[in-house]
């Protein structure tokens, strides 16, 4: 990030912004693990010596810490991509109904076209499902200002508020105002066994809490300015929320607009009353129909786009297609494929197990990319951890054939370890390769407990994989350099012939990381 | 400030510094008083996949993206990547890919090629000399910001030729 202490606006990403505006807005405490597009946020955020910034282990991890921290009373962000939402459900759920004591906020990062990720869920759904306040920013500027929103709501209302980026807001730069910071006197933390003890008696009586708030913040969608209405030529009107109004404003600069800032709880009243003062509405949204679905239950007749724009991502010279109710047209794209970089230490992991012609089960990292022809030596991508339960997996379903597990560093303190521990307990015998290039290098090279350093590259307490491992209950632990073809070949020959469950911790470090 | 919006597309590969000369132009753009919206698609670039950035500035811009044929300059950075990104040029926008070649001559060490793109880009922007200085002084932190100078200047003049 550029230095900005040279006058009072900076050009910033959507993600830095973010960070600027939290750090206004007196944040105190901020948790993630990497994960594009969101990674930017916490990076830009450990920049602030007054906020105590952490990687953690996983989502789940990040999002409890976080919590807490707002429970006790100072403001607090968690931050992470939409799939590691995923892993933070359980705690998500029901933060709902203990609500917070400090403002609480959840910025998710969606990734619609899958520039890097998985799948492409739209995260609108779990505003709904978890009966939470969802505000979604259509620019770098507006996520600075909806952020300090977000931690008024948050304190105002008792709930976690979620904040909706996606890839193109968090990764476009906009020119932004700096201010200064302003830290709100810290609430008092008392004990409160009926709000934060969620057995069944007190989880009851939170959830027609819970209820009565989503009330109380439908209110606040029909007053906000977040919600706002753009009368312009009555013909065409246009209910639109995040990056889709501002592909909108290009093409159509003069029809009338409802833009929503404030996505979830919808606003039904404003909704009626801009779709009577317009001819014709058209409701655009990226992804899922989520507006659209909900709008049509009020009755409002309104047109909306082709169930073909639900897949991927919409891009400005779409938009005219869209409204005229044409389906999209699928392009090959031309655009030039990422692979392994030359030199990378996973090539030689991946050539070995592509001589045993082993079945690889794979996670989430730079080492997916080996599922490319022509090594085409990776057979499963399904999220982070499965390459070791996957492993699992296979083996009690195809017992005869050829199976190894793979995983990243990172990745296994993130979610494989746990995977490991089940494999031994429950008897299974195999392989499982650690790919150990020291660093998350997917996301750019973040430190993790085993590289020994935090987000501030100050030394730490180092997470030692192979011990690790071997309390886990791995009968052997190897660790060699996947450099050393013939020793590593032979390890890896040796220990898939033998009855036991094996560790190879195949390490060198990324040729990225900087020495 | 003139009353248009000037849309700008840069491509290449990843390592090339596409990133950076589009940052560059987007600090000089703001330090001219405009607003500005840059956008890229980083995802992978690190693994040698394409690498695109579009840079849109003026008195108000809404949409961070160039959309395809819309283009008033295309910055290509790489012979390989131009057929694919001619696209977002406009009838009539200005193709400085007929300079890569010069640039690429032009500089001693392939890394400072983004710097000298931004060069031949600028003789076509107004933008003032000292705003694209300052904006190089900021997006390389004063990192061999003497050459980078140099070979900007050297890119302005075969953009002015």
């Amino acid at each position: 990030m550029a230095k900005i202490d040279i006058s009072k606006k900076a050009l910033l990403s959507g993600n830095e912004a973010l960070a600027y505006g939290a750090w206004e807005a007196g944040l105190g405490v901020a948790c993630a693990y990497p994960g594009t597009p969101s990674t930017e946020i916490l990076e830009a955020l450990a920049k602030f010596p007054d906020i105590d910034a952490q990687w953690s282990v996983n989502e789940k991890v990040a999002f409890e810490v976080a919590l807490g921290a707002a429970v006790a009373g100072k403001r607090s962000l968690f931050a992470c991509k939409h799939v590691g939402l995923n892993v933070a459900m359980d705690p998500l759920m029901t933060a709902s109904y203990t609500g917070v004591l400090a403002g609480f906020v959840i910025v998710v990062c969606d990734d619609p076209g899958m520039h890097s990720s998985q799948n492409e869920q739209d995260t609108r759904w779990v505003a709904l499902y978890s009966k939470m306040p969802m505000l979604e920013p259509a620019s770098p500027a507006e996520a600075k200002e909806y952020v300090k929103e977000a931690f008024r709501i948050s304190e105002r209302y008792d709930t976690p508020v979620l904040l909706r980026m996606t890839t193109r807001i968090s990764h476009t730069k906009e020119d932004v105002v700096l201010k200064d910071r302003q830290v709100p006197d810290a609430p008092s933390f008392e004990r409160n066994i009926a709000k934060y003890v969620m057995v069944p008696g007190n989880a009851y009586r939170r959830h027609i809490l819970v209820e009565k708030r989503l009330g109380k913040l439908k209110s606040l969608a029909e007053r906000t300015r977040l919600n706002r209405m753009e009368p312009g030529n009555r013909k065409l009107g246009f209910i639109t929320s995040s990056v889709s109004y501002q592909y909108l404003k290009e093409t159509y600069p003069d029809a009338s607009y409802l833009k929503l800032g404030m996505s979830y709880p919808f606003c039904d009243d404003k909704i009626r009353a801009f779709a009577k003062s317009v001819r014709k509405v058209f409701v655009m949204e990226e992804l899922d129909p989520f507006l659209e679905e909900h709008i049509k239950t009020l009755g409002i007749k309104i047109t909306a786009k082709d169930p073909t724009y639900r897949i991927g991502e919409l891009t400005p010279e779409l938009i005219p297609d869209v409204v005229a109710g044409r389906p999209k047209k699928e392009k090959k794209s031309a655009k030039r494929k990422p692979r392994l970089c030359p030199g990378c230490p996973h090539w030689g992991s991946f050539a070995a197990l592509k001589k045993m012609d082993a079945y690889v089960a794979g996670d989430i990292g730079c080492y997916t990319l080996a599922c490319l022809p022509p090594t085409s030596a990776l057979h499963s991508c399904l999220c982070m951890g499965a390459g070791v339960t996957f492993h699992e997996g296979w083996r009690k379903g195809a017992p005869d054939k050829p199976i190894v597990g793979v995983v990243g560093d990172s990745t296994f303190v993130h979610s494989g370890v746990t995977g490991l521990i089940n494999a031994a307990y429950n008897k299974v015998k195999g392989v499982i390769m650690i790919l150990d290039n020291s660093t998350t290098a997917m996301t750019g090279g973040q430190q993790h407990p085993a590289t020994g350093l935090t987000i501030r590259n100050e030394p730490t307490k180092k997470l030692v994989l192979e011990d690790l491992c071997r309390a886990c209950g791995a009968d052997n632990v190897d660790v060699v350099d996947p450099m050393n073809v013939q020793e590593f070949r032979a390890i890896l020959e040796k220990r898939m012939s033998e009855d036991a469950l094996s560790v190879i911790i195949s390490r060198h470090p990324c040729r990225l990381l900087k020495r | 400030m003139e009353n248009r919006t000037y849309n700008i597309t840069f491509g290449g590969t990843g390592g090339q510094g596409v990133l950076k000369a589009s940052e560059v132009c987007g600090w000089a753009a703001m330090f001219a008083g405009y607003h500005v919206k840059k956008s890229e698609v980083h995802g992978m670039a690190q693994r040698g996949g394409s690498v695109e950035s579009h840079l849109r500035f003026g008195r108000k811009v809404y949409s961070p993206l160039v959309a395809a044929g819309a283009a008033d300059f295309l910055v290509c950075f790489h012979h390989e990547e131009h057929p694919r990104l001619k696209a977002f040029l406009r009838k009539g926008g200005v193709d400085l890919t007929v300079h890569l070649d010069k640039a690429v001559e032009a500089v001693e060490n392939p890394r400072y090629l983004n710097t000298c793109l931004i060069g031949v880009l600028s003789a076509r922007l107004p933008i003032k000399e000292e705003h694209w200085m300052k904006a190089l002084e900021v997006v390389f932190k004063g990192k061999g910001i003497e050459q980078n100078r140099k070979v900007f200047l050297d890119g302005r003049e075969i953009g002015q030729s």
